[in-house]
């Protein structure tokens, strides 16, 4: 029971002690920038050259396509900082020289940026009713902010697996903007699915995102949660598997770098 | 049971040279290391730069995987029961990295007790207790980014002290403190050792491991090659007497001529503005006086004093070994 309470206490006060010492956007200037104006931008410009292209009617699948994406702002870049922060201010050595349970660590740097993450794409939707015109009067919001729950809880997955790269590859932004890119391209937020070769699309659907976009769009096409049911527990199975992975990654760099000698160089 | 017992441990690094035409090359940080530390007692680790002591403490932090040998922290294996150890001892490396920056001192201790376990309501009393032993009471609400040196160095002292442990890595805890900084920590450390707990403790300062340790281990290169009190270290020195010259402007080859004299062991400058301090260490006793004061006939010489070794005398003798000459500044 005690053990189970200082798993929460490791938990809850590193997601909150690690989200402020460690991510570096967490600043007013760099925290609009990079949260608000960037993905605003993204879904503007994609929104406004997609109904160009396309015709208006196709502006909502741009708009909830691009809005869902921001999850990956937080996501990947927020929780990326926050696992391989660690590296620059050299804590390494000391938090792997504590009992703490490593799970409890991992996990909670992704907490808060999970919690961030679903605030983006909240206000990615509202600027897009208020802006773009989406009509959400069929909408089930609960349904909506379960997708947005469980897509921004995955999509942080993938960043918890690569803060684990970063903390062993010592490189962050190079592997991130990729990341962040092949996201952008291929979880079709702006390119539907079908366009793409059958390879692709395999491809498409190993990435979290791509089914919370899909749900997402369909809910406020008037869907249920039930009819987005399949959708929503891939998307979470998907995240779960990329949670697993980084875990393993962040075990196993643990391991390695105790056993080269490696914890302390950057 | 020991509080530290090490046998015959081991580290070699592979350090890779070069960019192009990379290779592979070994380096023997620790080399076969066997000691036992008693509890309670405060051990001092001694060692020029580069010796092994900070390889040698992160092994025994569980930091870093012997490549050979064994260790073990109160009767706990420092590989195989890593888990064991990591609540039983306290550590810290000199130096101001390893806090969060952008925290508070409070919010870092607060942090840490969580990682260690301690229960809040114990957590709540000691970190109120340890922020006013290491002096940084009324500064603990602001960012550690706003700190000096100093006061980083003693909230890493805070920190690890804040789950009561009963074994204490200390690698050059007084490195960058100012001297009555400094001073008071030694008196810490002396308290912690009067409570019961075993210290482990390395520093440069030879004053220091003088004053606080009950037993000194000198290494070099990787391996022990003089352990016992600091009594028994300076009978290392014992047959040498110490002749400390002051001189204004020293020729370079008077030293030359002193170094060259039969009973010289060695012989060091300390530059202070214009004058140097010229230190003779010598085996036979006064016999280098008169030849020394021949040499230095020439030149304006100041006082003149004939000591008994140090414990600095025997270490510099011990991981000197050869006849040479030493500058300080
Ligand atoms: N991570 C590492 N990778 C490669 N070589 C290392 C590493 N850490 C230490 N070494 C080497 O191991 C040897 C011992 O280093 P160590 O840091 O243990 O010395 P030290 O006695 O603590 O010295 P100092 O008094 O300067 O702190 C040195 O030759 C050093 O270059
Ligand atoms: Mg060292």
């Amino acid at each position: 029971m005690t053990g189970l309470l200082n798993w929460l206490r490791v938990f809850v006060r590193g997601a909150v002690l690690s989200y402020i010492a460690l991510f570096r956007w967490f600043r007013p200037a760099q925290y609009t920038a990079s949260k608000i104006v960037m993905p605003l931008n993204q879904i503007l410009f994609f929104t406004l050259l997609g109904s160009y292209a396309l015709g208006t009617n196709s502006a909502p699948f741009f708009a909830i396509g691009n809005s869902l994406q921001i999850a990956a702002v937080s996501g990947i870049y927020g929780v990326t900082m926050s696992v391989g922060g660690e590296r620059w201010e050299g804590t390494l050595v000391y938090l792997f020289g504590t009992p703490a349970s490593r799970m409890s660590i991992f996990l909670g740097r992704a907490f808060v940026h999970i919690l961030d993450g679903m605030l983006g794409v909240i206000l990615g939707l509202a600027w897009s009713g208020l802006l773009l015109g989406v009509d959400f009067s069929h909408t089930s919001l609960l349904a909506l902010a379960l997708t947005i729950l469980i897509t921004a809880a995955s999509t942080s997955g993938l960043g918890l697996l690569m803060g684990a790269v970063s903390l062993a590859a010592l490189e962050t932004f190079f592997v991130n903007n990729t990341v962040y890119f092949l996201l952008l391209v291929f979880s079709g937020a702006n390119v539907p699915l079908q366009n793409f070769p059958g390879w692709v699309q395999a491809f498409s659907y190993m990435l979290p995102l791509t089914r919370g976009i899909q749900a997402a769009r369909q809910i406020v096409a008037g869907a249920g949660l039930s009819e987005v049911a399949p959708l929503l527990i891939g998307e979470a199975a998907v995240g779960a598997i990329y949670i697993g992975l980084g875990y393993l990654l962040f075990r196993t760099f643990e391991t390695i770098a105790k056993r080269r000698g490696r914890l302390e160089s950057f | 049971m020991n509080a530290v017992e090490i046998e015959n441990l081991r580290r070699v690094y592979r350090a890779t040279i070069g960019t192009f035409r990379r290779s592979i090359k070994e380096v023997v940080a620790v080399d076969n290391i066997s000691l036992a530390v008693q509890p309670g007692e405060l051990f001092g680790l001694l060692g020029p730069n580069g010796a092994g002591k900070t390889t040698t403490v992160k092994m025994l932090t569980t930091l870093l995987i012997p490549t050979g040998g064994t260790a073990r922290i109160l009767g706990y294996d420092i590989v195989r029961q890593a888990d064991q150890v990591r609540p039983i001892i306290g550590f810290i490396f000199g130096g101001e990295r390893g806090l969060y920056w952008r925290l508070s001192g409070r919010d870092n201790l607060q942090y840490f007790a969580d990682l260690y376990r301690v229960e809040p309501r114990v957590a709540k009393k000691r970190i109120p207790h340890l922020l006013e032993l290491v002096g940084l009471k009324g500064r603990d609400d602001e960012k550690v980014e706003g700190y000096s040196r100093g006061m980083r160095q003693r909230l890493h002292i805070a920190r690890a002290l804040l789950h009561d442990p009963q074994v204490l890595f200390l690698d050059e805890p007084t490195l960058g403190l100012d001297p009555v900084g400094a001073r008071e920590l030694r008196s810490m450390i002396r308290d912690l050792s009067t409570q019961g707990k075993t210290i482990l403790l390395t520093t440069h300062y030879m004053f220091e491991a003088d004053a606080l340790c009950e037993r000194i281990a000198v290494i070099n290169h990787g391996r022990i090659i003089a352990l016992d009190t600091p009594a028994g270290l300076k009978r290392y020195a014992q047959d040498l007497s110490v002749v400390e010259v002051e001189v204004f402007g020293i020729e370079d080859n008077a030293l030359e001529q002193i170094r060259a004299l039969p009973a010289v062991e060695a012989v060091s400058v300390e530059n202070q503005d214009q004058r140097q301090v010229v230190l003779v260490q010598s085996s036979h006793g006064s016999a280098v006086m008169q030849p020394l004061m021949e040499i230095l006939a020439g030149m304006r010489v100041g006082k003149v004093v004939v000591r008994e070794p140090t414990l600095e005398d025997a270490y510099v003798r011990l991981v000197g070994g050869e006849k040479g000459i030493a500058q300080v500044d």
